[in-house]
């Protein structure tokens, strides 16, 4: 079901999606009472009140956001919100069109944009060879002073170059099909949960294989399932090579565990060639080699990360066997490689970079896991269980309640807040949809004491900006270049906590005055990577008054604090002209404390 | 833990405050008042961490040209033993040889004041750049969780009479994973540029303040603090003006990115204001392919590398007394060199500690061999000293840190296990 949904995205057939989804939400997940939410649920829908929600919710208002929503209604606009598939969203085709290569498949990527000892063997490969991506050694005779020693403009080092060209743009289309999406798209609340829920099962764009699955764990882990149910989260996430590759579990298998030989060398060992085709003794020597290099035992990150970081949390009450256990229980869940190995043990080359359970990998022993047993024999079927037992667990709703009411409401969560959303999470059976309503229908989430005290995310920071200022991405990468100055470049982050929810640990000097540059970039409409909109929502205006106060309303949701009218004002009494005015204005607004809180 | 961040925070302005006063009112007088609390001894030790980023390969940079494996293994990318002519090593003490594009150091070593270790490396086997790079960092081997830094972790320690927005800088776009954490630390991409940009030094003076003034207006929070904080080291940069300080003594960095990191680290140092541990990457050590022996990818990187680091201790010459350069990188290259001419990844590498309180002058740690027996996993250069012994003898002999057991967490620390680096 999961998946048709998402071919119906792609194919946008939206009509024929929204029925279908909409059915989906009515039996699988069936939450026992009515929860939409209502007006009743809401204070009254001033325009504070409506930037509050937009902010939290979304990424900021638009010019004429908050006029809609307060017209439509904030109940409705939250339903609207839930269901994403039911608000047509035309920017979906626009984004596929112009970051093609991030829509590509994994396998595809992998063709178009391969490693450089693969693509320069290949391109050692005389021509009318058979193709297939055995090693060939290189000439012999070769002395440092060949060019193809050299770094200089030799045929090598001109392919390396391009390589690294295609993986940067490859990297590019990836982080900006994202953004492209935070900026424009109508499906704001499904931005806002997927860049959340990508944030906590965070994965790392430049580790190994995971160059040529992040996109596609985007796509088909993550966004299908940010306002789903958890335990489908969980599974996707679990199961996607993204994920297996980053956290190593593809490396982790049973102590001592062999795979088969492939067909035409059954019944023989690594080393005991038979028969007289050289060819045979020289593909023994390869496996032997490939062999060596083979994982040899249990491998605990992710086993760990899965219980610490997506699951029950720090404090969940599990043990380090319990990790242990977890681990075995794991083993053999892996991807079909794209290296030669893979080529050497028979693989499929069509099915590179797919999900792949290695039965001859996995540990059949009895394991225990937080006191339940796991008997004997079991093949992957108990890795899903374990799986549906971590998302059912009352620690995991507590782990991810707190983590979303510090994202939705206060970097310390109040505890009515997380509260609520337990309590919804386990009446909805994990249902995302039914904590989000708890939670925006929690009193914290309204209480003056929580609006405008979060600082926003770096990425908030410049998708609001470029939101309030009506700007589009182009279809180069370098608007994606920004957020890496500002120090949290999208899907890059190293660690498996990704990026903290919490200011205190990205707000330091360095990115304050990076923010205060790119606002300025921003406003005079020449920032690399994006088209400026501020013609059609700010006429340049000689009326300086008229212009602050327009500019408060547009970019500032006119919430400016007195000192921050003031200080704009004073700035724009001197400009040269109209234009240099509103652009100083428009800097100031987006660059002032104002515009970085939420 | 924000109760703890204000008072940080909080002191850090009051100290910045009063240095930006002096340099308003007289520039000179700043200049007299430095010069006077170097006289006085109260110049602070830096330490300069260079990451060799990629995995440099130890066995080229520092040649074990006594070991006929290195040779066997490596027909078409070893270095010459010393005395073999142009292109080969530069003999150090009869068992290793410096890369000869290192030659700019080897006066360095002359003279005593540059130690190596070599077979250094993580007890941890991961040979995943993303890994190893992330453990040698954090300084936790094995253990991803960690959420800081060693080096901010080692801001932390006692001195906060010194405390300046400049004790831990890195120069690049980012701060570096080492620095991560509740110390604060600065990335500086160039120091010229760092603060509010405009084209003309006037526009750029008004811009400030007009930011200055939005931000004046916020009374509590972490944004106001770190607003106040932000403006203090634009001040304090444009009152030191550290860009002044030409190179010195005939000094001449290299050009690229690297030299320039090194030329503004100097900079930075000279100044005085307050800087302790600066923080530099340099790229570009990943030779899985055509490697190359005296000529070729690898030489080019150690021909820079080689020429910055001789530049900077020319640069700064008697400062050098008060600093230290530590080279890293998160693992080493395979012993043997594979069909593309380059070498995959491997486990242990040599590390350079340069500057005036180094033992200098000797290859220290235990030399394991590289018969195939002594390799670990009978392929790489096995470690010997764990990196966290070497980070951990100049933390504590180098910049006085007496705390070590913070810097590494779960590594148990004795000055027996220590190489030998510092005097």
């Amino acid at each position: 079901m999961r998946r048709n949904v998402v071919t119906c995205l792609g194919l946008a057939l939206l009509t024929a999606c929204a029925s279908s989804a909409g059915r989906r939400q009515d039996t699988a997940a069936a939450p026992p009472p009515a929860t939409g939410m209502r007006d009743t649920d809401f204070p009254a829908s001033d325009s504070a009140a409506v930037v509050h929600l937009l902010n939290r919710l979304a990424f900021g208002p638009r010019p004429g956001d908050i006029a809609r929503v307060q017209r439509m209604g904030m109940a409705a606009w939250v339903e609207q919100q839930l269901a994403p598939a039911r608000t047509a969203d035309p920017v979906e085709a626009e984004v596929r069109r112009a970051y093609e290569t991030a829509f590509l498949s994994p396998a595809e990527q992998y063709r178009r944009f391969p490693p450089p000892n693969l693509a320069q063997r290949a391109a050692r490969q005389q021509p009318g060879d058979s193709g297939d991506m055995r090693q060939r050694p290189p000439p012999r005779d070769r002395r440092p002073d060949d060019p193809m020693m050299d770094s200089g403009p030799g045929a090598d080092s001109m392919m390396l170059r391009q390589l690294a060209r295609g993986r940067r743009e490859l990297a590019g289309d990836v982080q900006m099909a994202t953004l492209a999406r935070h900026v424009l798209s109508e499906r704001q609340l499904l931005e806002v949960m997927s860049d959340f829920w990508f944030n906590h099962f965070n994965v790392f764009l430049g580790k190994q294989a995971a160059r040529w699955t992040t996109a596609d764990y985007v796509e088909r882990a993550i966004r299908p399932n940010a306002l789903g149910r958890f335990a489908d989260l969980l599974e996707a996430t679990a199961t996607h090579p993204a994920m297996l590759v980053y956290l190593d579990n593809a490396q982790s298998v049973r102590p001592g565990a062999r795979p088969p030989l492939p067909p035409n060398l059954m019944g023989r060992r690594p080393g005991a060639p038979r028969g007289r085709p050289v060819d045979e003794a020289r593909e023994m020597q390869q496996l032997r080699e490939v062999f060596e290099r083979m994982p040899t035992g249990i491998n605990e990150n992710y086993a760990r990360e899965l219980l610490e970081l997506h699951t029950l949390g720090v404090d969940g009450g599990y043990t380090q066997a319990d990790v242990q256990n977890v681990a075995r229980i794991l083993t053999g869940w892996s991807i079909a490689g794209p290296g030669r190995a893979g080529a050497r043990l028979g693989q499929d080359p069509n099915r590179i970079l797919t999900f792949e359970y290695r039965d001859w990998a996995h540990d059949r022993d009895e394991k225990v896991v937080l006191g339940q047993t796991f008997p004997a024999g079991g093949g992957i079927e108990e890795g899903r269980r374990l799986l549906q037992m971590l998302a059912a667990h009352p620690a995991t709703a507590r782990h991810i309640s707190h983590k979303l009411c510090a994202r939705f409401v206060a970097d310390t969560p109040p505890d009515g807040c997380v509260d609520a959303a337990v309590v919804a999470w386990r009446r909805s059976d994990g249902d995302i949809r039914e904590v989000v309503r708890a939670i925006v229908r929690s009193e914290d989430f309204w209480a003056s004491a929580n609006r405008r005290t979060k600082v926003k995310s770096p990425l908030e920071f410049v998708v609001s900006a470029l939101r309030a200022t009506l700007a589009r991405p182009d279809t180069t990468a370098r608007l994606g270049l920004v957020l890496q100055q500002l120090g949290q470049p999208l899907f890059l982050q190293q660690v498996p906590t990704g990026y903290p929810e919490t200011s205190e640990d990205w707000v330091n000097s360095g990115a304050l005055l990076a923010r205060m540059n790119v606002a300025m970039g921003f406003a005079s409409g020449r920032m690399p990577g994006l088209e400026s909109g501020l013609d059609s929502i700010l006429q340049p205006d000689r009326d300086l008054d008229a212009l602050i106060a327009r500019v408060n309303a547009v970019i500032l949701g006119g919430q400016a604090s007195p000192n921050t009218l003031r200080v704009l004002r004073e700035q724009v009494a001197d400009a040269r002209d109209a234009r240099q005015a509103r652009t100083m204005a428009v800097a100031f607004a987006l660059g002032s404390p104002d515009f970085q809180k939420q | 833990m924000s109760h703890c961040s204000c008072n940080r925070r909080a002191f850090v302005r009051a100290g910045g405050l009063a240095l930006v006063s002096l340099g308003g009112l007289d520039p000179l007088f700043l200049g007299r008042a430095a010069y006077a609390a170097r006289r006085q001894g109260t110049r602070g030790k830096v330490l300069v961490c260079v990451f060799q980023r990629g995995a440099v390969d130890g066995l080229s940079m520092v040649v074990p040209y006594a070991e006929e494996a290195y040779y066997s293994e490596r027909r078409r990318i070893a270095i010459p033993r010393p005395g073999t002519g142009d292109g080969a090593a530069l003999d150090l003490d009869g068992r290793f040889g410096l890369h000869p594009r290192l030659a700019p150091i080897k006066p360095l070593w002359n003279a005593g004041s540059l130690a190596i270790v070599h077979a250094v490396g993580s007890p941890d086997a991961t040979r995943s750049h993303f890994d190893a790079q992330d453990y040698m960092e954090s300084g936790t081997p094995g253990v991803k969780s960690t959420r800081d830094g060693w080096l901010n972790r080692a801001l932390r320690h006692g001195r906060e009479h010194r405390a300046t927005p400049f004790r831990g800088v890195a120069f690049g776009q980012q701060l570096p994973r080492a620095l991560h954490g509740s110390a604060p630390a600065l990335a500086i991409a160039d120091l010229q540029a760092f603060g509010i940009r405009a084209p003309q030094g006037a526009a750029r003076d008004r811009l400030t303040a007009a930011f200055e003034a939005l931000y004046g207006g916020e009374q509590t929070g972490i944004i106001a603090s770190t607003a106040a904080e932000s403006f203090e080291a634009v001040q304090m940069l444009r009152s030191a003006n550290p860009t002044r300080n030409q190179p010195e003594h005939g000094a001449e960095y290299p050009r690229g990115p690297f030299g320039r990191a090194m030329l503004q680290a100097a900079q930075l140092i000279k100044t005085d204001l307050g800087a302790e541990i600066v923080f530099v990457d340099v790229g570009g050590w990943d030779t899985h392919i055509n490697q190359g022996a005296d000529q070729g990818q690898l030489a080019a990187r150690l021909t820079e590398v080689g020429g910055a680091l001789a530049a900077f201790a020319t640069d700064l010459g008697e400062r050098m007394a008060d600093v230290v350069v530590l080279t890293m990188s998160e693992f080493g290259r395979t012993v043997a060199e594979n069909g593309n001419g380059g070498t995959d990844h491997g486990h242990a590498t040599a590390m350079m500690v340069m500057g005036g309180g180094a033992r200098g002058g000797r290859v220290l740690g235990t030399w394991p061999g590289l018969a195939r027996e002594q390799r670990f996993e009978g392929r790489d250069l096995a470690v010997t000293t764990d990196f966290r012994d070497l980070f951990a003898e100049i933390a504590s002999r180098h910049l006085g840190i007496t705390q070590l057991d913070a810097l590494f967490p779960g590594h148990t620390l004795r000055p027996e296990s220590f190489p030998g680096v510092m005097g």
